[in-house]
């Protein structure tokens, strides 16, 4: 067939699916955030957690990680990754809507598993990896699932070439399978009981541990995320991606490095001494392939600098790879053992952790967002732009005041724990360290807040832009973008 | 006919899910198991609901689809 009556014949998208988790994504960003403003609270203000042991620190902090991580970002990656495969591979989602719906719905059901047993106190202590069998078991089905739908939809597409965006997808999918099952490798001391062991002891088992933790990184929180740059820039810019090539190099060489690069989280433990080398070095290749992506995004915007003025959407999306940039570069630097020495188990971790996270993951996600709502429920533009700005500017805002709290804090704490005095001692007790750093822990706690009030601001704008008659099209203008964007026809 | 397929194969692992639920409430040792196989058991029967009216959405919309066409 030839590829003129491809491009003619029109492919019904199943895009049910995916506003379902554009709308997941919005619900559990404000949960994430919200949670993570409480529990900062709670770290500058201990009695806050009111005694009770549902709204402790050491259960709620889980919930914020799994509802940033997993609930926002998770929904973000899969809504996206259905929108765009089906897009780029011109094909209905495989597996039919029960199959779509399942991996939504029961995905959404971990996420709420796994909170509620957060916060019954039912966890495997493992960062990021924090449920119990029974729930990764869950888990595990519903990603079998999504693979399913994702490579199904390759498999079946009705175009010749793989864009990369969908490299980067299936890289996360798989990955993240590998990742999950091996380390939940655990033993249930009862069928009926959620308490398990782990299948690893001692310092294998916080290898393994760190090898899924900082993968997880790698491949969830960058990989996927990158698949997103390499659709949503070049839409929004109406560009294409400034260089093919480096996008092809620079997914491989990621995709080799990442792997390696775990036992950087277990510098100065009784990891032997060869394995944390081997973990500092891959870390500071993969400066390499970080920075192809960054430059990539970046230049994806040679010819139209403009649009930054004007749509804030795209403004979201490179100062997220902005972000990326910078602390791709950070994540090297600290994984050099010497420079690990001051910063690990400090604040600086926390602050470089949320430069990722709130700077990368949650801007690029936003970019997103501003593009695909429009677009989803079939509306000429955003409801209001400038609230899209201000959501900008104070999200931007509170990440600075976040990050530059937690440099500050955890510096300080760095040095006050390796200070000692002319007899040998150590000048300062931990107290003193932990009220040092009070008012960086107000501030960050602050960041947070103006964070969370961007988000609110988003939801607001995004609510309006899909219920207000402003942004409704004009009949006749129902065949452009929207439309050509909904069906596979050529160019959209 | 993927749709049917999809519903059919679907349906059933959720109704396999619904039951292995009910048996972890049945002999739950923790109060975690006991919520986790409660909430299992509910969301199968949940979504196998959900999957039966879709079904019937999508007839009643081809049989509008029909009516449409012959009606003169």
């Amino acid at each position: 067939m030839s590829d003129g009556v491809l491009a003619a014949r029109p492919v019904i998208y199943n895009d049910a699916v995916v506003k379902k988790f554009v709308i997941a994504t919005m619900f559990w960003g404000i949960v994430a955030f919200l949670v993570g403003v409480y529990i900062a609270a709670e770290l500058a203000w201990p009695s806050l957690n009111l005694g009770l042991s549902f709204t402790n620190f050491g259960r709620l902090r889980p919930v914020h990680t799994s509802a940033a991580i997993f609930a926002f970002g998770g929904s973000a990656l899969l809504g996206t990754s259905m929108y765009v495969v089906q897009r780029t591979c011109r094909a209905r989602l495989f597996g039919g809507d029960a199959l779509a719906d399942f991996v939504f719905w029961g995905y959404q059901f971990f996420i709420v598993m796994a909170a509620l047993s957060y916060v019954m106190g039912f966890s495997q202590s493992k960062e990021y990896a924090e449920p119990e069998w029974h729930i990764d078991i869950w888990l595990t089905i519903v990603w079998v699932a999504y693979l399913l739908v994702f490579l199904g939809t390759i498999m079946k597409r009705t175009e010749p070439h793989i864009y990369v965006a969908n490299w980067f997808y299936l890289a996360f999918i798989v990955t993240i399978a590998m990742l999950h099952i091996v380390n939940n490798a655990a033993l249930p001391i009862s069928l009926y009981s959620a308490k398990s062991y782990s299948a690893y002891s001692g310092v294998q088992d916080a290898l393994v541990q760190w090898w899924y933790g900082h993968n997880a990184v790698g491949f969830f929180l960058t990989a996927g995320f990158l698949g997103m740059m390499y659709y949503f820039i070049p839409k929004a810019a109406g560009r294409p991606v400034y260089s093919y090539r480096l996008s092809i190099v620079h997914f491989w060489t990621l995709i080799f490095l990442y792997i390696w690069a775990g036992p950087h989280h277990l510098h100065w433990t009784a990891l032997p001494d060869w394995t944390q080398t081997l973990g500092m070095a891959f870390s500071i290749m993969l400066w390499m392939p970080s920075w192809g992506g960054m430059i990539n995004g970046i230049m994806t915007l040679s010819g139209a600098w403009d649009k930054l003025r004007t749509d804030p959407g795209l403004r979201f999306s490179v100062t997220a790879v902005g972000f990326y940039g910078m602390s791709t570069f950070e994540g090297p630097v600290m994984s050099v053992r010497e420079v690990n020495a001051l910063s690990h188990y400090t604040d600086w971790t926390i602050g470089h952790v949320h430069s990722g996270a709130l700077g990368w993951v949650a801007f690029i996600t936003f970019g997103a967002m501003y593009y695909l709502v429009p677009v989803l429920w079939g509306r000429k533009a955003l409801y209001s732009t400038r609230l899209a700005s201000w959501h900008y500017w104070i999200s931007t805002l509170g990440i600075v005041l976040y990050i530059v709290s937690m440099w500050v804090a955890g510096i300080m704490e760095g040095l006050m724990w390796r200070a000692y005095d002319k007899f040998g001692f150590l000048q300062y007790s931990f107290v003193e360290s932990v009220v040092a750093v009070h008012p960086f822990f107000v501030i960050r706690m602050l960041g947070g807040v103006f964070f969370l009030l961007g988000g609110l601001i988003m939801v607001y704008n995004l609510i309006r832009t899909v219920t207000s008659p402003t942004t409704e099209l004009p009949r006749q203008g129902l065949a452009a973008p929207a439309l050509a964007a909904n069906l596979g026809v050529a160019g959209a | 006919m993927e749709d049917n397929l999809s519903d059919i194969v679907v349906g059933l692992m959720m109704a396999v899910f619904g039951l292995i639920g009910l048996f972890l409430v049945a002999g739950a040792a923790d109060a975690e198991m006991y919520v986790f196989g409660l909430a299992l058991s509910a969301f199968a029967v949940c979504f196998d609901f959900g999957l039966i009216r879709r079904y019937y959405d999508r007839q009643d919309v081809a049989r509008a689809a029909v009516r449409e066409h012959t009606h003169v």
